[in-house]
């Protein structure tokens, strides 16, 4: 039974539920009983590789597919609801603005579907692009943008009706390191400012920029919580090699099952392994001339040893 | 109430005025909307022109009186017919052949004397059936004819007492029987059919195809509000077309506008609509341009050329046809069209067609709203 709207009294609904989601795609399973909770004000990150299900949960709570199971929340409201669509700013990940039109004739398009009154949307463009840093460029056309600065339109115009919450789908792909520092200094400047953002990204170091995140693999969240406590509940421990051939150092990580993920890390490999097993690693390693030394493990150990626990 | 119509309004012009910009930033929409319909006009226009001139006619003159030398005279004097060939009746096989004539005019021996003694001489015409359009053109021309030159000889010699009854045909609205002016018509009510189901379908599917629907689809406008304002520009698009083409045939035809224009506006309007909405329903379910147009364009093409009366008469069609003939708008905006144009005909007539036009249009812009699913996947 799909639930009603909370009652006023109880507690405020989390800006975000999803409960379940599930959604197939003929042999590809998208979604595989997906859930978490966003609470007012986060900034929750979507946290996962390419193909996890990010994009397909992102619209479905947009409201832009169809779920084969479980239910979709936001403000408490159905996704897809057109009260609802008011109040929810979303940025895809594909290229959906309209490329023969100017970013002005963007802005101006998308502020009349939300039919903001004249004197508001003067307003809101001037912020807008200022914070953006596209005055200059009111003019171009949205196909002669860089990468960066689209997204940054992109962005403009799913904040012009100042939504409540904001999605954005992979908002850095393709984008220099620069703007992608921009841009994850406004999202917090939004938070800040009382906005819930859930943002999806398969990069680990904006995960850890996150207040919470969801690991998702495979149409399902791994673990949740705030990335620190995440790791601090690692329950594996991270070493780094020293010495030995590179070559033969790999081939034999790879054959001992108490090794989660062995990564580089500069110069040096980094592994991850059970916890308790690091004489037995060290052991094995010995024949090679490499030694072991205790490493702090990072929000990338985490997730990799995660995934390679649930496959 | 009032407020949400305000807004939705707001949103159906933002979408129109978008849709706009499209329009005048791309010059291919233009041209198919301005360009190709005047070139298809011409290209029909005189392409499927079905009147035969000079048509080359083979005579085996077996009598070579003066009597027969004048009935020669009679049938090519309007310059409809013209003798091809001097032949006998068994060289009518290789003229035929060979193409160098339509048709072969056997006169018999002792026409004239025959002629002279009042007796009932029978000609003979073989006709080249294997062209079946200029074979019942050859058939009419020549029959008229003769009974012309009957009536000479008629008048000539016996009182009109020998024939009792005669037709005086005198056809009305189109009495040169021009089949430019039967034909334009036609044309007009299939181009812009054409037109107008291409327009549309490339735009719904083009928003599917760039991604855009995905930001369209978050924000708060309607599914209705995207089809009214996709169908606006196209409207007044199809409207100017509609007009340009009617004036195209009626200067370079010469075809007739005994009608009030305003009419050919009114029926035009809701033709215009039905036909853009056929494009968006079909854009709506394929989703994909080069899918949309290939459909568009059959959906459109077929029905409006074949089974609109525009070249085959619907009264000839079988009754299966005829009752699948009801249903395609070309038929009823072609009708309109003619008795507009042609008759002068006014909304006693033609309300049954307008009535038709304007519930096509209601049918597919419900049903394109319908199957607009506000989903990606």
């Amino acid at each position: 039974m799909a639930a009603g709207p909370t009652p006023d009294g109880g507690a405020a609904p989390a800006a975000v539920a999803a409960r379940g989601l599930a959604r197939r795609f003929g042999p590809v399973t998208a979604l595989d009983g997906l859930s978490f909770e966003v609470a007012r004000g986060e900034l929750f990150g979507l946290v996962g590789p390419d193909g996890a299900g990010k994009t397909t949960a992102i619209r479905a709570l947009a409201g832009l597919v169809r779920l084969d199971g479980g239910e979709a929340r936001v403000l408490g409201v159905r996704a897809g609801a057109r009260e609802l669509r008011e109040r929810l700013g979303l940025m895809p990940q594909q290229y959906s603005l309209y490329r023969d039109l100017t970013v002005e004739e963007n802005l101006r398009f998308f502020s009349r579907l939300y039919v903001l009154p004249r004197a508001v949307y003067r307003e809101r463009v001037a912020r807008l692009l200022a914070i953006t840093r596209l005055e200059r460029f009111t003019d171009r056309r949205a196909d002669a943008l860089s990468g960066g600065m689209y997204k940054k339109l992109a962005l403009a115009c799913a904040l012009l009706h100042e939504p409540e919450v904001l999605l954005l789908d992979e908002p850095t792909n393709g984008v220099d390191p620069v703007s992608r520092r921009e841009l994850w200094a406004l999202l917090g400047e939004f938070v800040h400012g009382g906005m819930t953002v859930l943002v999806s990204t398969p990069y680990m170091d904006e995960a850890e920029r996150c207040t919470r995140v969801a690991l998702v693999h495979r149409g399902r969240a791994l673990l949740q919580g705030e990335p620190s406590a995440l790791i601090a509940q690692f329950q594996d421990e991270a070493y780094e090699v020293h010495g030995g051939d590179r070559d033969l150092l790999d081939a034999r990580l790879a054959a001992l099952p108490p090794v989660r993920e062995a990564s580089p890390a500069g110069a040096r490999l980094k592994v991850v392994v059970a916890r308790g097993a690091r004489d037995e690693v060290a052991a094995a390693l010995a024949p090679l001339g490499a030694t072991l030394a205790p490493a702090a493990p990072d929000f990338e150990d985490l997730f990799l040893s995660s995934i390679r626990r649930a496959s | 109430m009032i407020r949400r119509l305000r807004r939705s309004l707001v949103r159906v012009g933002a979408m129109a005025s978008k849709e706009t910009t499209h329009v005048l930033r791309d010059p291919r929409m233009l041209y198919l909307a301005l360009v190709m319909p005047v070139v298809m006009l011409f290209l029909f226009g005189y392409g499927i022109s079905i009147d035969l001139d000079r048509i080359p006619l083979g005579v085996a003159d077996q009598d070579r009186t003066e009597a027969s030398r004048a009935l020669v005279h009679t049938l090519t004097e309007s310059g409809e017919l013209t003798v091809a060939a001097d032949t006998t009746p068994e060289g009518a096989d290789r003229l035929f052949r060979r193409g160098d004539a339509a048709a072969v005019l056997v006169v018999p021996q002792q026409y004239g004397e025959r002629l002279a003694r009042r007796e009932r001489v029978a000609l003979q015409l073989l006709v080249d059936g294997s062209d079946v359009t200029s074979a019942n053109q050859v058939l009419s021309k020549v029959d008229a004819l003769v009974r012309a030159e009957t009536r000479r000889l008629a008048g000539a010699s016996v009182a009109q007492a020998q024939v009792p009854l005669t037709v005086k045909v005198w056809t009305r609205y189109n009495p040169a029987g021009r089949s430019a002016i039967f034909m334009v018509p036609g044309l007009a009510a299939f181009i812009i059919a054409l037109t107008a189901v291409l327009l549309t379908t490339l735009t719904v599917a083009g928003e599917w195809e760039r991604g855009s629907m995905e930001q369209l689809f978050a924000s708060p406008v309607g599914r209705l509000e995207i089809v009214l304002g996709k169908l606006i520009p196209y409207l007044v698009l199809g409207l100017l077309e509609l007009l340009l083409v009617v004036a195209f045939g009626a200067s370079v035809f010469d075809v007739p506008v005994r009608g009030a224009p305003v009419l050919v506006l009114l029926v035009g309007f809701f033709f215009v609509v039905g036909m853009l909405g056929q494009g968006l329903l079909v854009s709506v379910i394929t989703k994909n341009q080069l899918v949309a147009t290939q459909a568009g364009l059959l959906s459109a093409l077929l029905p409006s050329l074949l089974l609109s009366g525009m070249v085959f008469p619907i009264e000839n069609m079988p009754v299966p046809l005829q009752l699948l003939s009801r249903v395609i708008p070309a038929r009823y905006m072609v009708h309109a069209l003619r008795e507009i144009l042609l008759k002068g005909n006014g909304l006693a007539v033609l309300w049954p067609d307008l009535v038709a036009v304007i519930a096509f249009a209601a049918a597919v812009i419900a049903l394109s709203t319908l199957r607009f699913q506000r989903r990606l996947a």
